[in-house]
């Protein structure tokens, strides 16, 4: 495997790995939280779960860059 | 909606509120204030006849808990008179009360029995023999299953204090700990209960009965102690029963007839009165005016005058809001309903939800196999579940959902993944284990049709009232649309000839943009592109999951037997099938209320909540929670 695969490869594994971090992190904030708000005031269910549905956008735009890094590359 | 006002003669009112009440039509709310008419209020001794009347609902309640029974839609209120409904909630509470705490304390008994089982064959022999044991304090332990080094320790340090006066006798029990009793002269019972705490063991206090017997004594009237429970409680249940029997249908009719009772006292205190007339104001579906009038004109002729207060004068009130939709797009009011209820005048968004959830969720899904799977368990669910409740609205939300799924297996050709190639299926659009482009393409261009009619939507119904913002919404959407075109005249998927005007396009809207929006018209714009890139994850959720069917298939051949390999490929279809529905169901549903409905939805609409029987309502509510 030459370099420029490698660094194909590398690219789309940084691509994807770098913003689902970014994603667990965010929703690692945000489940506590939701879980706390959710013992509280139950009816704000939907709200709770839209809000830790948020950040996962992040890895999956990360998913389709990567895809696109692939797919450019021949890989 | 429509306000009416109701008008009649004020020895009518408590008629007209039970026909009304019979009707379940009438949201009431209070009057308007006018100079010449007062809240009716209540005197202070209707006042005591409430308090009289929520002390009867709160025995009753109580009642109807510890009896375990739940009141029932079906009962009707029955015509009880209310000295007669508390003398029976009364009583019914206070012997339901005391069957509960004699069960509590049977239950509180066998319990502490129950510790000295270990004892009861342990020490049987003890108990045969009669061995008498006045004037010696008996200590009752427990050691846990590996106690043997302790027991050594503690037998040594015993020695120390007490020399030879003592006995520790241990017996593996049943349960297997060991169970242990030791024997002092009563003199040195504290000396010893100091070594037992300072070592930590367990020491059993006996209940308040058994204290100053023998052992055996103990032994023998705590096993026939535990003969005898069982049937006190038996005892006791069958009093309950008895009771729920005898009682249990008038509780509930009480219960219906005492909430009945405290809804009419509150609708009469929203009426406002003249010396002579009453007022009573609501809110009537404006279908169900005329069947309000009919009603009540052939219960009290031309007394009571029902008309429509003209919309100038409840302009800015807040309208309860009812949904209405026809039969195919019902079952979709349960997503709607999880959002805060649209504003009165605004858009009702399930015929859009109902058309594009099951279509984006076949979309991600998107397999024959998965698809018929979930038709089956949502068929099975319809067949077992009640009209008009939530488990019905799901059963119909999965079978939409399983037949976009199936169509859009038959054009990805995928059976459990891949497997439907194998067998001769083959791809009508497209193969999603290789075409990622097209199915990107294919998840942007959903996005951007569901977001241009999400801003027509919205700029639809801003046209009514703020005109310019209307336009902006309007030109949000023109321009979503021209971008879409010249990219794709510039990725050459239109003739490149296009490309020039599409720009030149773009250039005349944003200004219009701008001028209508204001000058964060380019944010927010830049946000609602976001918005339809937010769309990209129908492809990468989708992609996950022909990927997990294919690799799930590729099990059957890595585990070296083709048996052991199918079934870890049958668990692997089997966790994907559920992670396939969950999956998308998540995200279509943030796909609707972040971006779609961001676009229109206007929250704030309050629940209509018709004054009628309690029976009903609950009927309703109980409907709804199955």
């Amino acid at each position: 495997m030459g370099y420029e695969t490698f660094g194909l490869y590398l690219s789309a594994a940084l691509a994807i790995g770098i913003p689902a971090l970014a994603t667990g992190w965010a929703q690692s904030r945000i489940g506590p939280a939701a879980a706390a708000t959710l013992a509280e005031r139950p009816e704000l269910t939907v709200t709770a779960v839209l809000l830790i549905a948020i950040p996962e956008t992040v890895a999956i735009l990360g998913f389709v860059v990567a895809v696109l890094i692939l797919m450019q590359g021949g890989g | 909606m429509s306000r009416i006002r109701m008008l009649g003669p004020r020895d009518q009112l408590q008629a007209v509120l039970g026909r009304v009440q019979d009707l379940g039509l009438v949201h009431l709310v209070e009057p308007a204030e006018a100079e010449s008419l007062s809240l009716l209020g209540l005197t202070s001794e209707q006042k005591r006849h409430v308090l009289s009347v929520h002390q009867i609902s709160k025995d009753v309640d109580a009642a109807l808990e510890l009896l375990d029974e739940a009141p029932s839609s079906t009962k009707a209120a029955a015509d009880i008179a209310l000295p007669r409904a508390a003398l029976i909630a009364g009583r019914s509470r206070r012997e339901l009360e005391a069957l509960a705490e004699q069960r509590q304390g049977v239950e509180e008994e066998r319990a502490l029995i129950m510790k000295f089982r270990p004892f009861f064959s342990a020490f049987r022999k003890i108990s045969q023999s009669g061995l008498d044991l006045d004037g010696i304090r008996v200590f009752y332990l427990v050691l846990r299953e590996d106690g043997e080094q302790e027991l050594r320790r503690m037998r040594a340090a015993l020695r120390e204090a007490l020399e030879d006066g003592f006995e520790l006798l241990s017996q593996p029990s049943e349960s297997g700990e060991s169970a242990m009793l030791l024997a002092v002269p009563a003199t040195d019972a504290a000396k010893a209960e100091q070594l037992l705490s300072e070592a930590g063991v367990q020491t059993l206090s006996l209940p308040d009965q058994f204290e100053d017997e023998s052992v055996s004594a103990t032994i023998q009237r705590m096993q026939t102690r535990l003969e005898d429970l069982p049937d006190e409680l038996a005892a006791i249940e069958r009093e309950r029963r008895q009771i729920a029997r005898e009682r249990g249908r008038d509780l509930a009719q009480i219960q219906a007839t005492v909430r009945d009772h405290l809804a009419t006292i509150e609708a009469m205190e929203q009426a406002v009165v003249t010396p002579r007339a009453f007022v009573l104001e609501g809110w009537v579906p404006s279908a169900a005016r005329t069947e309000l009038k009919q009603q009540l004109g052939k219960a009290f002729g031309n007394q009571i005058e029902v008309e429509t207060v003209l919309e100038e004068e409840w302009a800015g009130e807040t309208v309860p809001v009812v949904l209405t939709n026809p039969r195919l797009f019902r079952p979709f009011e349960a997503i709607t309903r999880m959002m805060p209820l649209p504003k009165y005048g605004t858009v009702d968004p399930t015929p859009f939800v109902a058309v594009f959830f099951p279509m984006f969720f076949g979309v991600v899904l998107g397999d024959i196999g998965y698809g018929t799977l979930l038709g089956v368990i949502s068929l099975i669910l319809r067949i077992r579940s009640k009209p008009s409740t939530t488990k019905r609205a799901i059963s119909e939300i999965g079978l939409a959902c399983s037949l976009f799924t199936i169509i859009f297996g038959f054009l990805y050709g995928e059976l459990f993944g891949d497997l439907g190639h194998r067998i001769g299926l083959h791809p009508i659009i497209f193969n999603r284990e290789e075409a990622f482009f097209p199915f990107l393409g294919l998840a942007i261009a959903i996005g951007d049709v569901h977001i241009v009619l999400g801003l027509v939507v919205g700029a639809v119904t801003m046209f009514r009232g703020d005109k310019r913002r209307a336009l902006g919404k309007g030109m949000a959407a023109v321009m979503v649309v021209l971008i879409a075109l010249a990219l794709m005249a510039a990725f050459e998927m239109l003739p490149e000839r296009f490309f020039t005007p599409l720009v030149i396009s773009i250039l005349i809207a944003f200004p219009i943009l701008i001028i209508a929006e204001g000058v964060l018209a380019p944010i927010e714009l830049v946000s609602t592109l976001g918005n339809v890139l937010s769309y990209a994850r129908i492809m990468a959720v989708g992609t996950a999951s022909v990927m997990m069917a294919v690799v799930a298939n590729r099990m059957t051949g890595a585990f070296g037997g083709v048996v052991v390999g199918t079934l870890f490929a049958l668990l692997f279809h089997l966790i994907n099938f559920v992670l396939g529905v969950f999956s998308p169901t998540i995200h279509m549903l943030r796909l609707h209320y972040v971006e779609f409905f961001g676009k229109f939805y206007s929250p704030g609409g309050s629940q209509y909540r018709p004054f009628r029987h309690w029976s009903a309502q609950q009927g309703a509510i109980e409907e709804r929670s199955e």
